[in-house]
């Protein structure tokens, strides 16, 4: 037997595409970010959520991964925001190249903001460059304060952390100081607010996460 | 289980590698995992056995070998290899950068002698 050295990194083909769509939006000053969480904790209801009141602010379009259905995708068409859905089928995540033909069938010269919901899922994700700006997670108070431990990849490589469903603070078990001490133990810098989809409480505030968001993009 | 889709990306480097050498059979890939890299081993393994068919690693063995996480903060110079994932510096809070432990390559491959170059 003889030894034939390799040394080559098995997302490399993820990290080349996910290069590209980078300078696809960003040489078009567009914001992108891609939102990530289990399924459940609320990305659509987020966007549903946020949408109506970003459309004056600034001219922005979604890209919604989902396994099977166009379920997501029909309810933020509902918001009248221009919405390109991606079914990955058996795949538990968006990759680069799924993200890539996305990219092609958006008008790229009419946006300020692209905002990628990914497949609810705490591991894949994390895993697979898109060559958006920045990622965004959203943790729901009913999945339990020990999800930064569990699941650190995700938690390493978000800027926000959406603690989402918080109405329900009083009714679960969730202790938000540490799960904001842990996810801070794995990403010293991650910004962290709470927000509640269904009473609105906390949007204000993540909107104007999103303006300054969009300003240092050099967006809208 | 993204493990599917690494191994076709595993699957395209043996094969290019083998190309270069001129083609032969692959006994053995030894890939680097790292203990943050979000891989199961079991999985990258089972993908493995159903991907590799039909291709020049077909029959062969995948090793995998686990790297530990190590960090080191760039503010006091101090090296870790935290059992938990632990990104702040111990001694000073600040953000330590990490050395090992997000590894997902295919480090060698080992080839049955062929024609040619006998290098073991």
């Amino acid at each position: 037997m003889h030894q034939v050295n390799v040394g080559e990194d098995m997302r490399e083909h993820n990290r080349r595409i996910a290069a590209e769509n980078r300078e696809m939006l960003r040489s078009r000053g567009i914001a992108s970010l891609n939102i990530m969480s289990a399924p459940g904790a609320g990305k659509t209801s987020l966007l549903v959520r946020t949408l109506p009141r970003l459309r004056d602010r600034c001219r922005v379009a979604v890209v919604e991964g989902d396994l099977q259905t166009s379920r997501d995708a029909d309810r933020v068409a509902e918001t009248g925001v221009e919405v390109h859905q991606i079914t990955t089928g058996e795949v538990c995540h968006l990759d680069a190249a799924m993200f890539h033909s996305a990219l092609h069938r958006i008008d790229l010269d009419e946006l300020d903001l692209l905002l990628v919901e990914n497949v609810g899922n705490l591991v894949c994700p994390a895993e697979f460059d898109l060559g958006v700006d920045r990622r965004v997670m959203l943790l729901s108070v009913t999945e339990g304060d020990d999800k930064p431990r569990k699941y650190p990849l995700m938690f390493m490589q978000s800027s926000l952390l959406l603690l989402n469903k918080i109405d329900l603070l009083p009714h679960v078990d969730f202790d938000v100081e540490r799960a904001s001490r842990e996810a801070r133990e794995i990403n010293p810098d991650i910004e962290i607010m709470g927000l509640s989809c269904r009473t609105g409480e906390g949007l204000d505030a993540w909107l104007a996460w999103l303006d300054r968001f969009i300003e240092s993009s050099g967006g809208a | 289980m993204h493990e599917m889709s690494l191994v076709g990306n595993m699957l395209e480097s043996v094969d290019r590698a083998v190309r270069k050498e001129g083609g032969g059979r692959v006994e053995v890939v030894h890939c680097r995992i790292g203990a943050l890299s979000g891989v199961s081993i079991d999985a990258l393994g089972f993908a493995f056995d159903v991907l590799s068919r039909g291709t020049v690693a077909e029959g062969g063995r995948l090793e995998c070998e686990r790297v530990e996480l190590r960090t080191i903060c760039r503010k006091c110079g101090e090296e870790y290899a935290p059992d938990d994932v632990l990104l702040v510096c111990p001694s000073c809070g600040s953000r330590v950068e990490i050395l090992a432990g997000r590894e997902m390559e295919v480090d060698y491959i080992l080839m049955e002698d062929g024609r040619g170059e006998r290098t073991s």
